[in-house]
This record gives structure tokens, sequence and C-alpha cells, in this order.
């Protein structure tokens, strides 16, 4: 696995956090302005609402269709189909990741088509998938599991290796058997390396999910846009980007915190 | 130890077993049953089929022009508001918010909103291609520019360079390696982009396009074709870029 493609690093690079307690009260006054300005363009009728709506009228859209428990479903079944997808796929890359990583036959064998693969951008394999899968949810949730496979493979297989030696040779001095070599030593050393690779999986997964719902689905967070847009309805199409970005950055902070709180023992 | 491993003929070779178990399984599923399962050979048949009529290279075509207008577009956006941020404070305090809040959307989801704004079509695929190339470029080029070494900008003073002097010989060399870092991930999301929203648009030509229309046909072969395609170009722009960009730094000295 010597040369690495590029999406990995990219994700783990653009990984640069923006951080809400350290923000000065200032910074609240340009997206309010820009909230006040955007309000007043509509009120004055500067763009009529067919093609903007106010901010209150947003609101107002994600009032009622939390009211109807229509953005409940939405949200509830895009979440639904994260969770089952990122875990089949978060196990399966890390499983796939720690035997490449351990024995060099099985990274001899597999790296090659696994590096082949990785080429393809997760959501070329969409229309593939919707060919054998159909529209229906085992479409869904194979997309998210072969979005979080990828990266997940490279982070483990990335952490194990980075392993210092010398640790390995400890565990054969104190003839540690395999089981107890992956609880005692491999778990601990590589535990900051695949809580990156979760995070990774889990936001690209999010964004890979959207774009398939928006392609094909009968409900979530995608498909509520897609629906918003064959009928013009602006603010429900405004909502669905709003809650689909709020969820993408809730996704990206929880798995962040879960990473800052885990790796604390290092420094200390 | 495994030293016979380390040898290359003795590794290609058992890198080369796990595909051609896949393509054997593949023959004899096909053989068996299943129609929209086409069979290892008709790949072959499919990609000398489409060289033939030109579809292919209209398409992918089609699809380069329309990632390298969005990245003409969103990337030196996205780099000259990376510079502005990092080099203004007011400048990072209004636009900054207001930018991570939009980055926050998957891309692809923008493409409803711009297809009710701009309709469904080529404007709407550019300006989305062209925000995915944008953020990245932002991002690194307002790190790049936000971490330059404080004593560079102290010579700066004393040499009293005015501000157009200061961007031009301290921050941009300095912020170069990240910018350049900007604009290898801005090619790799305007890539993705690209592929996503001719798959959700569906208009015209394009290699995603070709997808979708192999998927409504069930043509699987042209599907793998096209699959095919996409990953060598994607892999290709991605080393000549790096490429380049060694070649632009090479006076760096982290940087071979």
């Amino acid at each position: 696995m010597a040369t690495r493609a590029f999406d990995y690093q990219i994700l783990a690079q653009t990984g640069r956090t923006f951080r809400l307690e350290r923000l000065p009260l200032s910074s609240f006054v340009a997206p309010l302005a820009l909230l006040a300005l955007w309000q007043l363009a509509c009120l004055t009728g500067l763009f009529p609402p067919q093609v903007l709506v106010p901010p209150s009228g947003v609101a107002k859209a994600l009032a009622d269709m939390t009211a109807s428990g229509e953005l409940q479903r939405h949200v509830g079944d895009s979440l639904q189909r994260l969770l089952i997808g990122f875990v089949i796929g978060a196990l399966a890359g890390m499983a796939f990741g720690a035997t490449i990583a351990l024995s060099q036959l099985a990274e001899a064998a597999f790296s090659p088509t696994f590096l082949t693969l990785w080429q393809v951008p997760v959501i070329a394999f969409v229309p593939m998938m919707v060919m054998f899968l159909g529209i229906d949810e085992p479409f869904k949730v194979a997309v998210v599991a072969i979005a979080s496979f990828f990266p997940m493979a490279l982070a483990t297989f990335d952490g194990i290796r980075g392993v210092p030696r010398n640790w390995f040779e400890v565990a054969k001095i104190y003839r540690l058997r395999l089981f107890q070599l992956i609880r005692r030593i491999l778990l601990p050393a590589t535990v900051p390396a695949i809580l990156t690779g979760l995070r990774i999986s889990l936001t690209r997964a999010w964004v890979v999910l959207v774009a398939a719902e928006l392609l094909a689905a009968d409900s979530g967070i995608g498909q509520m846009m897609e629906m918003g847009r064959q009928l013009f309805q602006i603010d429900v199409v405004l909502a669905g980007v709003i809650v689909s970005g709020l969820i993408g950055f809730l996704l990206d902070r929880g798995a962040r915190w879960i990473e800052s709180r885990a790796s604390r023992w290092r420094t200390a | 130890m495994n030293g016979w491993l380390a040898r290359f003929p003795v590794r290609a070779a058992i890198g080369l077993v796990v595909p051609a178990l896949l393509i054997l399984w593949w023959h004899w599923r096909t053989s068996a049953q299943i129609a929209t399962f086409a069979p290892p050979a008709a790949v072959g048949r499919a990609l000398a089929e489409l060289l033939h009529s030109g579809d292919l290279l209209r398409d992918t075509l089609s699809t380069l022009k329309r990632a390298f207008v969005g990245l003409a577009i969103g990337a030196p956006l996205g780099v000259a508001a990376g510079v502005a941020m990092g080099i203004w404070r007011p400048v990072d305090r209004t636009l900054g918010p207001l930018l991570h809040a939009l980055r926050q959307v998957p891309m692809i989801g923008w493409l409803p909103l711009m297809g009710l704004w701009f309709g469904v079509g080529e404007g709407t695929e550019v300006i989305v291609i062209g925000m995915s190339a944008f953020f990245p470029s932002m991002l690194n080029s307002h790190a790049g520019v936000a971490q330059v070494e404080r004593r560079y900008l102290d010579v700066g003073s004393i040499l009293r360079f005015n501000t157009a002097q200061r961007i031009r010989f301290i921050l941009l060399p300095a912020a170069m390696p990240l910018v350049l870092t900007g604009i290898t991930q801005a090619l790799a999301f305007s890539w993705i982009a690209t592929i996503g929203t001719e798959l959700l648009t569906g208009a015209g030509s394009g290699l995603g396009v070709a997808m979708s229309q192999a998927q409504v046909q069930q043509r699987l072969d042209v599907m793998l074709v096209v699959i095919a395609v996409t990953a060598a170009l994607g892999f290709l722009i991605n080393q000549i870029f790096r490429r380049l960009r060694q070649s632009l730094l090479r006076w760096q000295p982290s940087v071979q």
C-alpha cells in the first residue's frame, strides 16, 4: 500500500474545525445582518416568493413539517440508513484493514484490488447498485456501507502499521496470543487512528447518502429536497439544505468530541 | 520474514489472484442465469463499441470540460477568499461564519436549490462543481496564510513593505504549499461533484450521464467501462497535478 490515492488524505486534512466557543460575539453580526437583509429583500418584493422565500418562511416550513411529523420521518429515515450502513461498512472496513495490515500475504493478495476500486468515486457506484439492488432500502444502506468501508479500512491499516515494531516484540516476549495481542496492544495503540477513520467515514457517508436519496428514494432528507424542487416549494428545499447541513455539522462535531475524549490519555 | 513476498513478480502474481477469481466467479454466474449480469467478455466488446462510435470520447471530453470550468471558477475564488480572510481580520469575521455555515451542507445537496434558481442544466452543474472546488481552496489558503511565520512578517515590516508587497513577497510564497494542497483537493472534489451532478441532472453528455443511461438500459457492460474510465481519469488527473505541485515547490526543502 505504498501509493496512497488522494481522497483519504484530503478528508483527513480538510478536518479543520470551526470552533463555536472561540467565536467572538461580533462573528454573529454578519450572518444576522445577512438574515435581516434576506428578510428585507423578500418583504420589499425584490425577490418574488417563487424565487426566494424569506427566513421566516423557511422557519415556518420547518415548523409546519415538524408539526405534521414529516420532517421527523425524513430525518429519521435518513439517520437510520446512515446508522445501519455505517455500522456494516465500518466494521467490515476495520476487519479488512486489520487483516491486510497484519498479514503480508493478505496485503499482497488484496491491496491491488482494493487500491484499484478505491480510485472510483463512491457516487459512481450508485447507478450500478441501483441496477442490482433496485432503489429500496438495501441500496441506500449499501451505498452508505461502501462509502464508510474505504476510509475505515485505510485508517485501520495505517493505524496498525504505525504501531512501533518493538511493541510487537514485547508481545512476542510475553508470548501473547493473537487475541491478547489485539486486546492489549493493537486496540489501545490504534484507537486514535481508528476514531479519525470513523469520523471521516461518517461524514463522507452522510454526503453520499444525501446524494443517493436525491437520486432515488421515497423518503429521507435528500428525497425531501428533490420533491420540493419538483413541486417548486422553495421553502422546503431551503429547509432541507439547512437540515442536511446541520446534521452534517453535528455528526462531525460529535465524532470530533469522541475523538478528543478518547485520545486524552495520550497527553496525560 | 517472508523475503520471497518482497519480490515484485511474486507480489504481482499474488495480487492478480483475487481479480482472477472474481472474474471467474463472474463468468460462472453469467453462464448460470440473470440477464443484467453481462459476462466479462461483453465489457471488452462494449469498450470497443463505445470507442468506435465515439460516444466514450464525447462523454469524457464533456465531463472533463465541465470539471475544469467549475474548477477554474471555484478554485481561484476560493484562494482569493482564503487569502483575504487570512490577511484581513474584518473579512474573516464577516465572511468566515457564513462560509463555514454554507460548507456544512453536502455539496450535492445544493443541486435541488440551484436547479430551482437556475434551471436544470449546464449552469447549475457548473455552479455546484465550482462550489465544491471553492471550499477546499478557501480552507487551505486561509490556513496557509494564517500560519505564516511571524518572523517573515517582521522582516517585511523592517523593510517597510506595503500590503501588496507583503502579499506578493511574503504571504503567497509562504502559503504556497497549502494553497496548492487546497487546489489538489479542489481537483478531486470537483471531479467527484462533476460525476455526481451529471448523474443527477442527466442532461446532455458526460460520463455520469452515460452511467445513468446504462442503468436505465440495464447495460452492465457499458456501465463498467464508464466506471473504469472515471476511475482512471481521476487517478491520472491527480497524478499529473501531484507532479506539477512537486515541481512548483521544488525550492521548498520540506517537499521533494
